[in-house]
């Protein structure tokens, strides 16, 4: 029994280190903060950062910047995620479609979000429509290439037993080719909403009136860095958090997968 | 329950390379035929060519009266590495080839675990293929390419992996599903031993491109160590 740790077990053996090195950094944070070496008003304590951050919680701001944040990044990741998974199934499935888009792919994929900004913005105004195309469009490519690459690696052996099985086009997608390229599709889900927020500090820091990187820019300009550094700590926390959430669905839902 | 297959002056060509050259080949209803030749003698692309996965660029395959012209449920396939689908247990594997068959649930259910029984896995029914050792996997492979009742059984080299127990063990098994059903059996493989304990007819592939070498009946009861030596001498000789 002692030999092969349990899930939870293992889990709590890697928090211990995990809350050692939280607890240093917190330290070391504190001791350069108050020991002068950084320019006072610079670098805020702990203490005053967590106040900021209580600040903006009991005003409502933190929440509405939450919930505008929360919306544009929702939006568009999942107006991106839907088409590029749709696009990396079919160009993953067929060859000669994927041949004839992958230098179009390959120009694209290095151009990064924040270069459409001013793109978007002389083309759709600085509302929420070009804040959340941006974002959808982030996570198309991403969400594209992973799939795309999850669908080609099926094994071909699958789909050749699932044919001579006679099952037809429709059984093929839905009970092979989905289930088969399902951890693909989560890990790129996961990486998709990673680039979401990427795209989204880039979208509102390109003008906005609300918003965690609208008001990361406005407390910016006001040198509040205790509020700066609240924000920052929300953005941080919303990402893992996301991403715990992703990855939590996606062991129940791909559970034979060992990855 | 078993058809003739008849291959017709059948090319086959990989990119530009011709790897089957105009061969001529009849499997009787019912009959158990190996296909034996070292690796890349294309004895595999006869085995694809049958199932339907790949296309001849000479001459046909027929089965029964009806020309191959893609994958078909009545040609049954069992795969070197099993081709099992993770997401599925044992007997959801073998209800995903019992759903062309439009049967209510408690029928499929009932038919999936009778299948699994005969070939000795009715324990394993729950398991997913992850928990299943290579030669359990295997029978749950053979289970359900027999649960959606082939009339021709093509197989390539389906033993390859497991270790001599089990695969002996198999083989035994394949043998008396075999007697029982009367399925065509088309076997490939490149284990001379293997071929002579499970077929009654030995057909040699060989050559660039590949080509029947040598055609063999095995006579009932075999061990002919003579026939071993000859079939070993087309092998050699190639």
């Amino acid at each position: 029994m002692h030999a092969t740790p349990s899930p939870p077990g293992r889990y709590r053996g890697r928090l211990g280190p995990a809350l050692g090195v939280a607890g240093a950094v917190l330290t070391l944070w504190y001791l350069l903060a108050r020991s002068g070496a950084v320019a006072p008003g610079l670098l805020p304590t702990p203490a005053q950062t967590a106040a900021a951050l209580a600040d903006s919680a009991c005003s409502g701001a933190l929440a509405a910047d939450l919930g505008a944040s929360l919306a544009r990044a929702g939006q568009g990741f999942a107006l991106g995620a839907v088409v590029g998974s749709a696009l990396g199934f079919a160009t993953g499935y067929l060859p000669r479609l994927s041949a004839a888009v992958t230098p179009l792919i390959s120009f694209l994929r290095p151009i990064p979000a924040i270069a459409l900004v001013p793109l978007a913005t002389a083309w759709f105004g600085i509302g929420e429509t070009a804040k959340r195309l941006l974002i959808a469009y982030a996570v198309l490519l991403a969400v594209w290439l992973y799939v795309h690459d999850g669908v080609s690696r099926v094994p071909v052996s699958h789909l050749r037993a699932a044919r001579s099985l006679g099952a037809p086009l429709h059984r093929r997608f839905i009970e092979v080719l989905l289930p088969a390229a399902a951890p693909a599709l989560l890990a790129a889900l996961r990486y998709g909403a990673s680039v979401a927020l990427l795209a989204l500090v880039a979208a509102e820091l390109g003008g906005a009136d609300s918003g965690l990187a609208y008001r990361l820019q406005v407390d910016g300009q006001f040198l509040r860095v205790d509020r700066m550094f609240a924000g920052l700590l929300v953005l941080g926390l919303l990402g893992v958090t996301i991403d715990l959430l992703l990855a939590a669905a996606g062991r129940r839902l791909v559970h034979w997968s060992t990855s | 329950m078993s058809l003739e297959v008849r291959l017709e002056g059948l090319s086959a060509h990989y990119g530009d390379t011709r790897v089957l050259d105009r061969t001529d080949l009849r499997l009787p209803a019912g009959s158990f035929t190996a296909l034996l030749g070292p690796s890349g003698c294309g004895k595999s692309t006869v085995l694809n060519l049958v199932a339907g996965f790949v296309r001849a660029s000479e001459g046909r395959v027929t089965a029964g009266s009806a020309p191959v012209r893609g994958p078909g449920p009545e040609r049954g396939v069992v795969f070197q590495h099993y081709a099992l689908f993770p997401w599925r247990t044992a007997r959801g594997n073998v209800e995903f080839a019992l759903k062309r068959l439009g049967l209510p649930r408690p029928e499929r259910r009932r038919r999936a675990l009778a299948a699994l029984a005969e070939v000795g896995l009715a324990d394993g029914a729950e398991k997913y293929p992850a928990q299943l050792s290579g030669g359990m996997q295997q029978r749950v492979a053979l289970a359900r390419a027999l649960a959606a009742e082939p009339e021709v059984l093509l197989m390539d080299e389906p033993f390859g992996a497991l270790d001599a127990l089990t695969r002996t063990r198999m083989q035994h098994l394949l043998r008396a599903l075999w007697q029982r059903r009367g399925t065509t059996v088309l076997f490939v493989t490149h284990d001379i031993d293997e071929a002579l304990a499970l077929a009654e007819r030995v057909i040699v592939l060989g050559g660039t491109p590949g080509r029947i070498l040598a055609d063999h009946t095995v006579p009932a009861g075999s061990g002919d160590p003579d026939l071993r030596a000859l079939i070993a001498h087309h092998l050699g000789s190639d």
